[in-house]
């Protein structure tokens, strides 16, 4: 019940540094009363991380540039995989962290799989690919959009030195120090012909802001805001173009599903190791609770959603590539890894009665994180309707 | 619009339910109903008066008095001063009505042609579609009053039930609450076989004139906030068969209130630890006869999990309720979301669950006494439909869902808690198994 168990020789270690980070770094967050842990403590977290090179960053100097989650080295189908498995350990202790470390990896593995000619690329990125209520559909994603109904209202037009973009792009996952900003949006040629596309905004460019999301059920850990664009100018080498005919919002969208997916197993695979133990551990009704059939029954079909996950996301990883088949089954992978992972998460809960709804176990953290990356990035109406378009080939 | 898609749309008018009855003849018209009106209203109007006048009642209460405190209540729970909403419930008549008219505020009508916890049930519906947490508050008092009533002890009901009833319904109401969870025996205490092999820490001692009673109870629901407890300890020296209740009060010398759970949600309740060291509690303060408390515990459930169950359904509702009004405000390639069939399936779907829970809730508590296995059954049905149907109304709405401004966040963490208290669900399948044993062991091929 360990995504890890899918590295292969030569990923181990890989594997081995991240749990350390875990341990040394991650887990000490927890030491207080709040349900979430010590917030304040995350800033010095990700900076750990970048100084072992877990955090990717598009900057070539960076230690994660190449092996980091979603680093240069996520270009094949065993590099997405280690980077998925290594999320899914990170998970594990903290889906919030680990959404940090993916939205980084994320838009950095764009960029760097880009053709791009910004002189000097940041540090810390994130992706901005939603507006309003959900994601673009298949159609729009695959630049075949019909207009601002089709989910990509932002629009950049062109002025003397490059864009200004104005819009609104919802629910964008970031670390709280982002240098800059991913914006998809619709850009006009000067000939008047639109494209979508990429253009890369620095975090303090004038007309920038970002506006606080409020409360939410859980992923804390990761700061959630959205970013409001009005007439922010960017020069014409933040724009970057896909190095081959996928278009980039396709690359990010996959990415972006099998990011979920590994936090969400990994998430399930932490609430099942400890209901394990609680019930090796509680004694009720003359025996340890492992020994009641209904607990068993839990934790039986907690661990073969847990195990279904992993496998899911293994395979889907093992299809790595650019292309709409691919794009195809990481929404499929989101929309059942997720799920799976959820009831995995609510099953292990019930394993410790009442105090699984208390704030003692985490338990109710790993329940609040699960909702959230199952509604997060495509709910369940939208990933079945974009399935159902991609099975169609609609194109 | 184009004359041929008009053209269309007449066509789908007239083949509209309501339009073609206008051609069957007059019996035909009346055997077909097509008023317009809510599944709220439809429902009401299956209802015995009394009980249709409280669901009435409870709605307009839970919309002015709880709709307005329920996310103050849910985010600073500590600092949630609960004394006025409960004043004011008592003054309505919410909290005295385990009892009929004159003695209580529940319409005789309803009380003995149903059971005592029915119109508690709708009720509690109403006020669980605002919030789980206040819901509880309120709900929670009736728990702890009704082992005084299903004791069956007339001393007990005159001592102690009816003066604390009179006082309520003056406007002073006196907080009650319910205790026979301990930190090593949750589930035990709520199932027969469990409950043979508990191990329970609180007991009594008999000493001259009452009882001298020592231990720890946990999670208990109002526990910090209660005026008194109906408290289960075994007798020295016995086990779990010696169980005996006693009202345990405020301020008795050796009672306090330990810790207080920080829980996913119902916050406005608190969830508490009561600590008994060495507390003497007078014989006219025990609960029906000696050794009857396990009877009356496994009775009292029987009467609160249909409640439980109706808590349950509020929430989802509420959470429905929330997504609903987010697919008619929300606009998705140039229609609102509620015009995507796709929408409309799920909507549907929850809609068919909500009432199906309704249904079985109300089923099981519509005959004067409360059965194990139905009241189990209303509450497994009732709480797993309730966290699915939250769980979906936070999925429709996307990354809005999860926001705590969406409404139906609260009621998604609210309706966690009502798969676990009253007895996990497992432990309430296993209750209806207990019960219907004779019926599901008769006959080899499982027919009589």
């Amino acid at each position: 019940m360990d995504l890890s168990l899918y590295a292969r020789e030569g990923e181990r270690e890989f594997v081995e540094l991240t749990r350390s980070f875990v341990r040394k770094s991650v887990q000490p967050l927890f030491g207080d009363n709040a349900p979430d842990g010590d917030l304040g403590m995350v800033p010095s977290i990700l900076d750990t991380a970048f100084e072992v090179g877990l955090a990717a960053s598009p900057h070539s100097g960076m230690p994660g540039f190449e092996y980091g989650i979603w680093g240069t080295s996520a270009d094949n189908p065993e590099g997405v995989r280690l980077s998925a498995i290594l999320l899914s350990v990170v998970a594990e202790a903290c889906p919030g962290i680990a959404m940090n470390l993916h939205v980084q990896g994320l838009a950095s593995r764009i960029i760097t799989s880009s053709k791009g000619s910004f002189p000097e690329p940041p540090v810390r990125v994130a992706a901005a690919l939603q507006e309003g209520h959900t994601l673009p559909g298949f159609r729009a994603v695959l630049g075949q959009g019909r207009g601002p109904d089709d989910g990509i209202g932002t629009r950049a037009l062109p002025t003397e030195k490059g864009w200004a973009i104005t819009g609104t792009k919802s629910f964008v996952y970031s670390m709280e120090k982002a240098d800059a900003f991913l914006v998809f949006c619709r850009i006009e040629g000067r000939s008047g012909k639109e494209d979508t596309g990429c253009l890369l905004v620095p975090a303090d460019a004038t007309g920038l802001k970002l506006q606080d999301i409020g409360g939410r059920t859980g992923i804390r850990a990761c700061r959630l805001s959205h970013l409001i664009l009005k007439d922010v100018e960017v020069s014409s080498e933040c724009r970057f173009l896909p190095a081959d005919d996928f278009p980039l919002m396709g690359q990010a969208l996959c990415l972006h599903w099998l990011g979920i997916s590994a936090m969400a197993a990994g998430n399930a695979s932490g609430a099942l190791k400890a209901a394990r133990e609680y019930a090796a551990t509680r004694y009720q009704g003359g025996a340890m609770i492992e020994e009641h059939p209904a607990v068993r029954k839990l934790l039986a079909l907690s661990e073969a959603r847990v195990e279904a996950a992993f496998a899911l996301l293994v395979q889907t990883c093992s299809f790595a590539g650019g292309n709409t088949d691919f794009l195809r089954r990481c929404a499929i992978a989101k929309l059942m890894t997720t799920d799976w992972a959820f009831s995995a998460v609510t099953d292990a809960l019930q394993v410790f009665g009442g105090y699984g709804y208390m704030e003692d176990y985490c338990m109710e953290k790993r329940l609040r994180d699960a909702i959230v990356l199952k509604s997060a990035a495509g709910s369940r109406n939208y990933l079945e309707a974009f399935i159902s378009d991609a099975a169609r080939g609609e194109i | 619009m184009r004359r041929e898609n008009l053209d269309f749309q007449a066509r789908v008018d007239a083949l509209r339910p309501v339009n073609a009855s206008k051609h069957l003849d007059f019996f035909g018209k009346l055997l077909m109903d097509n008023r317009e009106m809510t599944i709220w209203e439809h429902d009401t109007r299956l209802l015995p008066a009394g009980a249709r006048i409280w669901r009435r009642r409870a709605k307009d209460f839970a919309r002015r008095y709880i709709r307005p405190d329920a996310a103050r209540a849910d985010s600073r729970p500590r600092e949630y001063d609960p004394r006025p909403i409960i004043s004011q419930a008592a003054r309505k008549g919410f909290q005295t009505l385990l009892l009929a008219l004159p003695l209580g505020t529940a319409f005789p009508g309803s009380y003995f042609l149903k059971s005592a916890s029915f119109q508690v049930a709708v009720v509690a519906e109403e006020f669980a579609v605002e919030s789980g947490g206040i819901a509880l508050l309120l709900m929670a008092h009736h728990l702890g009053c009704a082992p005084l009533i299903l004791s069956g002890h007339t001393p007990t009901i005159l001592r102690h039930l009816l003066p604390l009833y009179a006082r309520t319904l003056k406007g002073k109401p006196e907080i009650m609450a319910f205790a026979i969870t301990e930190p090593g025996a949750g589930s035990d205490v709520e199932e027969t076989e469990g409950g043979a092999k508990a191990r329970l820490v609180t007991t009594a001692r008999q000493v001259d004139g009452g009882f001298v009673i020592n231990g720890r109870k946990c999670f208990i629901s109002n526990g910090a906030l209660a005026d008194k407890v109906t408290l289960f300890a075994k007798l020295e020296g016995e086990g779990l068969e010696s169980w005996t209740c006693f009202l345990i009060e405020k301020g008795m010398e050796g009672y306090s209130i330990g810790r207080q759970e920080h829980k996913l949600g119902q916050r406005a309740s608190d969830a508490s630890e009561l600590i008994l060291d060495d507390v003497r509690v007078p014989n006219r303060n025990v609960v029906g006869r000696l050794r009857s408390g396990w009877a009356n515990n496994r009775n009292v459930l029987n009467y609160s999990r249909p409640v439980v169950g109706a808590m349950a359904l509020g929430h989802a509702r509420g959470a429905f309720e929330s997504a609903l009004k987010f697919c008619r405000n929300t606009m998705l390639g140039g229609k609102r979301l509620i015009d995507y069939q796709d929408i409309q399936i799920e909507l549907a779907d929850m809609i068919v669950k909500l009432w199906s829970a309704r249904a079985l809730i109300w089923h099981s508590c519509s005959q004067f006494r409360c059965y194990q296995s139905a009241s189990a059954a209303a509450k497994v049905a009732a709480s797993d439909i309730s966290f699915e149907v939250c769980t979906k109304a936070l999925e429709i709405m996307g990354d809005h869902g999860y926001l705590e401004s969406s409404g139906a966040e609260r009621l998604w963490r609210d309706s966690r808690l009502t798969q676990i208290y009253e007895g996990t669900n497992q432990i309430n399948r296993l209750a209806v198994i207990e019960h219907q044993w004779a019926e599901i062991t008769a006959g080899s091929d499982g027919r009589d």
